[in-house]
């Protein structure tokens, strides 16, 4: 495991620090303008900031399937998989490791039907009769790949690019690079599934060695989604509007500096009160999604099992994209595996419900963002830490599987309406044009005009980045 | 330049005519070895002074080196620090606590020259001094109690070696000392019950484990890796983690020499050294065997269940086997097990599927002369031969290290800016001097550090105002304060931040050292865990009062406050706490029920120890800015008080600058 931050605090050091070891030439305006960019946030780390280079998505929407989703159930159909059904893999499709099931088991085939949709003909299965309809607009890569079959290391892998806890979530990046656009609420926002917490925790979401102001706001289930946004009990607003008046007041007659800039953190300190209390009266009305028509409401299925909560916290999502948040994560399952896509037992059990919770949102994210002109500029991502295995584990279920899988993409630019790469015959291995997950991080960096070099952050003699070798931008769709 | 090489492994080698392969190939340049931190320390002696202002100002030789580099910058020192700032900044520093408010009255009081040594003495002789200290080094080994990833399984022994690093502190025991009882305990003594906790140090990493089929070589792969990038960060203060996947970019650090780092580490194996009585056996089996049967209960009603009904059957059985108890009670500790050691190769791009060379035992390349051996792999007690290397007198890096940790702590940055890494991308010393005398101090005093934060401490560099007559000139020229020219104010840490709402509120509990304590949390933040019923609340309020070193470190759930005032989440090593300043942090100590519940308990103790409105204001800032409100500050405290609760009054205090920031 690497080692700890130096965080820089005065202008100097940062520009010293930020950019040693960039020796080559052809990022000189590069270094330019991000030593502009860092005089920026020097002052307050979360202004906005303008990215490297002309961006095609403002924010970045993570619709993230925990356990990992089949992508033989799914967007990956594979006819020979039925017809090899209860036999050994053929050897010419090569070995793999898993984390249950052997290299001698037996091949699964699906009861999920096929059929094209769109304009672009793509298929999709009848699990998702929603996504069918809107996938025009996603660009659908069916050669993901990771390196970890466990969750926990392939979750962190997914988030920070790498297969350990402690380093910076996309989220993170995305803030430190661009700021937020906010000045009430968060710029990073995770919605976990109120089902539970997935194996790799909370260090998955998290700003790893970036200054804590990178951290994500984890929302919470029911009425008080942010923590500390509501005042204690018994206590009210107005009383509550005196004592941080007090606050400002007495801060106020405490500055004592012969140089202002000696009370700059000071002052920091005070404009952060400032902004706390701002979001605690303005914050709450993002989150009251009553004020939505009741048809955008039936869009996403609120109000309705089994769609209502997944379909309230996409249709947050939007609210909170619209009022400038940067990036916003939304889980789809939680807690023991079966309440997750972790589908070993029964792959049929566990992917008809799942489906049933999610594909509704999910299209109508899209649908929503698309009629209010946001799609555009929202770079919306459908998937989960690895797929699933085209052999059996016990029967009826499948187990965890990163060495060919389904994700989408869609808007900020995106083109929709296509398929990028292929698994082989049996969706065992990408076989065309595969793409790690460090190729998922860097396309999204891209369209939010962030090159993955330029975006580092140096500490322990390393300058640390999302993509902790150099990632592809997947070309075909942007 | 002399190199440095283990005696003992010399002459082994010496008499074996040991050779590996291609070693006596290996070389490093002349330029690569002349790096500063890789050269032997200079005996640097301190500047003299003629002006009569200069002598006056520099009897301590630690004010020599910095009034010369302040000069040499043209920056005039700052004022010294009203005695009452001092006694505040001195408490924080030393025992992370304020003076109580009679504390500061006395020394403000005391006119006796020696009044500050005292205070030193005193502070530094406190228990309180392993706690604040102590914490530093936990920091750097990225100390916790459980192993993270997804099971975030706790170690429920391992507060013992928090309570050893604690208690080291505290005897100031040599520094080499605990450095070998951290990497060899085990080695020097298998059966010193002490040791054996202090070796738990090669074992605090993060730990993956999962189930289904086991990536045994893989797993094993990162734990040594965990082991050996430690040395590097937290000892030697180089990025030895960076030659793990290639030859390091920008230090002459081969990858070899990472896996010849690691080959020390071959043999080691956990040791959960138990040392639970026959009764204790027999209750852990009896409780054991009791949520067993349970388990194989509810796992008999889950067979008939499906979706979503299964998966809280599921729930409910993770929730049970939770409560098994851990393992016995013992020792959480490491081991040799010659028979089991793990062969080194160097590893293409870090990938243990891709091994190249086998490497063995050897300690960094440049600093040994070219063409060094390794150590015959029958060498006995690796470890102690690598502790030997890193705790020699003639080791460039360790003394250096650690008298630049020590200063950064003091004084808020190093003389190295970039504690953890003092290779060529690391910053340059500002005062080489300055630092190679304070290492050659400690080595000199036998690696005892309280000597050298004495010196530090009585240094009319560390006494200085935190703002200066020439600060417009200072902020100008050194904004960073990097030589010096007055004392950097900085922001309480976090567990000084808890430390001190307790300490205010009356309700700090200063119990020392045992089990670690889980404090009540919402609920919503237990619910983040994979296994929320892990989090088992310690119901006595005053264990939920206890200082904030006691409570546990759990991976995968940091209390808000720690997480919001920056405290490291002791996944990678931590050589210096951030003072980030951002909303969360305000709407925690506005909204957060810790910040309300200890303001109600600070109000209550206004109204009992002061009877006038103007005794309970001054009170308020006697015992959270460590000093009398201005008249200012009384009549708006007075004003507020008129028309609202005094717990919002104290709830504002705990909010304050001036209490949040040690000038």
């Amino acid at each position: 495991m690497s080692e700890h931050i130096r965080w820089c605090r005065s202008r100097r050091e940062f520009l010293t620090d930020a950019f040693c070891g960039m020796g080559s030439l052809a990022f000189t305006q590069m270094l330019f303008e991000e030593r502009a960019r860092a005089a920026t946030a020097n002052a307050n780390p979360l202004a906005p900031r303008p990215p490297h280079f002309a961006a095609k998505a403002k924010s970045v929407i993570f619709l993230f399937m925990a356990g990992g989703p089949s992508h033989l159930e799914t967007f990956d159909p594979k006819p020979l998989l039925n017809k090899l059904n209860g036999q050994t893999r053929p050897k010419e499709f090569g070995e793999v490791k898993y984390q249950f099931v052997a290299n001698n088991a037996r091949i699964l085939g699906t009861k999920r039907t096929f059929k094209r949709y769109g304009k672009s003909g793509i298929e999709v299965s009848d699990l998702f009769p929603h996504q069918a309809g809107i996938v025009d607009d996603l660009a659908i890569i069916r050669s993901c790949h990771g390196d970890m079959v466990v969750h926990s290391a392939a979750q962190y892998q997914l988030f920070s690019g790498r297969i350990i806890p402690g380093f910076p979530s996309m989220g993170s990046w995305a803030v430190y690079g661009l700021g937020s656009e906010s000045n009430s609420l968060p710029a990073y926002v995770v919605s976990p599934d109120p089902d539970g917490a997935l194996e790799g925790g909370q260090p998955m979401y998290m700003h790893g060695f970036l200054p804590a102001v990178f951290q994500p706001t984890m929302l919470r289930a029911g009425k008080k989604p942010i923590l500390n946004l509501d005042l204690p009990p018994g206590v009210e607003l107005d009383t509550r509007r005196n004592t941080v008046e007090l606050i400002r007041k007495l801060n106020e007659a405490n500055l004592k500096a012969t140089v202002e800039a000696e009370d700059d953190e000071f002052r920091a300190r005070m404009n952060a009160y400032d902004l706390a209390f701002r979001m605690q009266t303005e914050a709450p009305e993002v989150f009251d999604i009553s004020r939505e028509s009741q048809e955008t409401l039936e869009l996403y299925g609120v109000g309705k099992e089994p769609t209502d909560d997944y379909g309230r916290r996409c249709l947050l999502a939007r609210r909170l994209v619209e009022k400038g948040v940067r990036f916003v994560t939304v889980v789809h399952g939680g807690g023991p595996g079966n309440l997750q896509w972790d589908a070993h037992e029964d792959i049929e059990e566990n992917h008809i419900r799942m489906a049933a919770q999610s594909d509704q949102p999910a299209a109508a994210l899209i649908q929503d963002l698309k009629r209010r002109g946001m799609l555009d500029s929202t770079l919306v991502i459908w998937g989960g830490e690895f797929g699933r295995s085209p052999e059996a584990q016990g029967g009826k279920g499948r187990d965890h599987h990163n060495y060919g899988f389904t994700m989408w993409m869609a808007g900020g630019g995106i083109k929709g309406g296509q398929v990028v790469g292929a698994t082989d015959d049996i969706g065992l291995k990408a076989v065309d044009k595969p793409y790690h997950f460090r190729d998922i991080h860097t396309t999204i960096l891209n369209q939010l005009g962030l090159n993955q070099d330029a975006l580092s952050f140096m500490h322990q003699g390393r300058k640390e980045r999302l993509t902790e070798v150099h990632g592809s931008v997947i070309k075909e769709i942007v | 330049m002399r190199r440095i090489v283990c005696p003992v492994a010399a002459i082994a080698l010496a008499a074996m005519g040991f050779a590996a392969n291609s070693i006596t190939q290996e070389k490093y340049t002349a330029t690569e070895r002349r790096h500063w931190a890789f050269r032997p320390r200079t005996q640097p002696q301190p500047p003299g002074f003629t002006t009569p202002a200069g002598k006056a100002w520099t009897s301590n030789p630690v004010d020599a080196f910095v009034l010369a580099r302040l000069q040499k910058e043209e920056l005039p020192h700052a004022p010294p620090a009203s005695r009452q700032t001092l006694i505040r900044r001195a408490y924080y520093d030393l025992t992370g606590l304020p003076p109580t408010p009679a504390e500061v009255a006395a020394f403000a009081a005391d006119k006796r020259p020696d009044a500050y040594e005292k205070l030193i003495d005193r502070l530094l002789a406190s228990p309180r001094y392993g706690e604040r200290w102590g914490q530093h080094w936990l920091d750097l080994v990225r100390f916790a109690e459980t192993d993270g990833f997804e099971y975030d399984t706790h170690r429920p022994d391992a507060w013992r070696y928090r309570d050893y690093v604690i208690a080291s502190f505290n005897a100031d025991k040599p520094f080499d000392q605990f450095v070998r009882e951290q990497l060899a305990g085990d080695e020097m003594d298998p059966a010193n019950h002490e040791y054996i906790v202090a070796s738990g140090f090669n074992r605090l990493a993060a730990l993956r484990k999962n189930a289904g089929n086991q990536e045994v070589a893989s797993s094993r792969n990162e734990v040594l890796t965990e082991m050996t990038n430690i040395v590097g960060s937290a000892l030697l203060g180089v990025t030895l983690g960076c030659a793990r996947c290639h030859d390091h970019k920008f230090d002459p650090l081969r990858q070899k020499d990472y896996y010849r780092m690691q080959a020390f580490f071959a043999p080691v194996h956990e040791n959960d050294f138990v040392t639970a009585t026959p009764s204790e056996k027999l209750a852990w089996e009896a409780k054991n065997k009791e949520l067993d049967t349970e388990i194989s209960h509810l796992r008999q009603a889950m067979k008939g269940l499906k979706g979503e009904e299964r998966g809280r059957m599921m729930q409910r059985i993770r929730d049970t086997e939770v409560l098994k108890p851990g393992p016995l009670p013992g020792l959480y500790g490491v081991k040799d097990d010659m028979e089991k050691r793990s062969p080194i190769h160097v590893l293409a791009r870090g990938d243990y599927q891709s091994k190249g060379d086998a490497v063995g035992m050897r300690t960094l390349g440049v600093l040994l002369p070219d063409g060094s051996p390794e150590l015959d792999p029958a060498t006995a007690k690796p470890r102690m031969e690598l502790a030997a290397w890193i705790t020699s007198p003639e080791n460039p890096l360790t003394a250096r290290v650690l008298v630049n940790r020590l200063w950064a702590y003091h004084f808020g940055r190093g003389i190295v800016a970039t504690p953890n890494d003092f290779g060529r991308m690391g910053a340059r010393p500002s005062n080489p001097e300055l630092l190679d005398w304070l290492a050659n101090r400690l080595v000199e005093g036998g690696w005892k550090l309280k000597p050298l934060h004495k010196a530090i401490m009585m240094s009319n560099a560390y006494r200085q105002a935190s703002t200066s007559p020439a600060s417009a000139l200072g902020m100008e020229k050194d904004p960073g304060n990097e030589y010096l020219w007055k004392f950097s104010r900085r922001r309480l840490t976090a567990e000084e931040v808890r430390d001190s709402m307790l300490s205010a509120s009356g309700r700090l509990n200063l119990k020392a050292g045992g089990p670690s304590i889980m404090v009540p949390v919402d609920e919503e933040l237990t619910k983040l865990l994979y296994k929320p019923a892990q989090w088992q609340v310690d119901q006595d309020p005053n264990q939920q009062h206890r200082r904030s070193i006691y409570l546990i470190y759990k991976r995968n759930l940091r209390l808000p406050i720690m997480e919001a005032f920056d405290a490291p989440d002791m996944l990678i090593s931590c050589p210096r706490r951030e003072q980030s300043t951002h909303a969360p942090q305000a709407l925690e100590l506005m909204n957060g029920p810790f910040a309300n519940d200890t303001a109600r308990a600070f109000a209550a103790r206004l109204d009992r120890e002061a009877k006038t409105p103007e005794a309970q204001v001054a009170l308020a800032y006697r015992l959270t800015a460590g000093r009398a409100p201005s008249p200012r500050e009384l009549k708006l405290g007075l004003e507020f008080l008129k028309a609202n609760p005094m717990s919002e009054f104290a709830l504002a205090i705990l909010n304050l600058n001036a209490f949040l920031y040690v000038d």
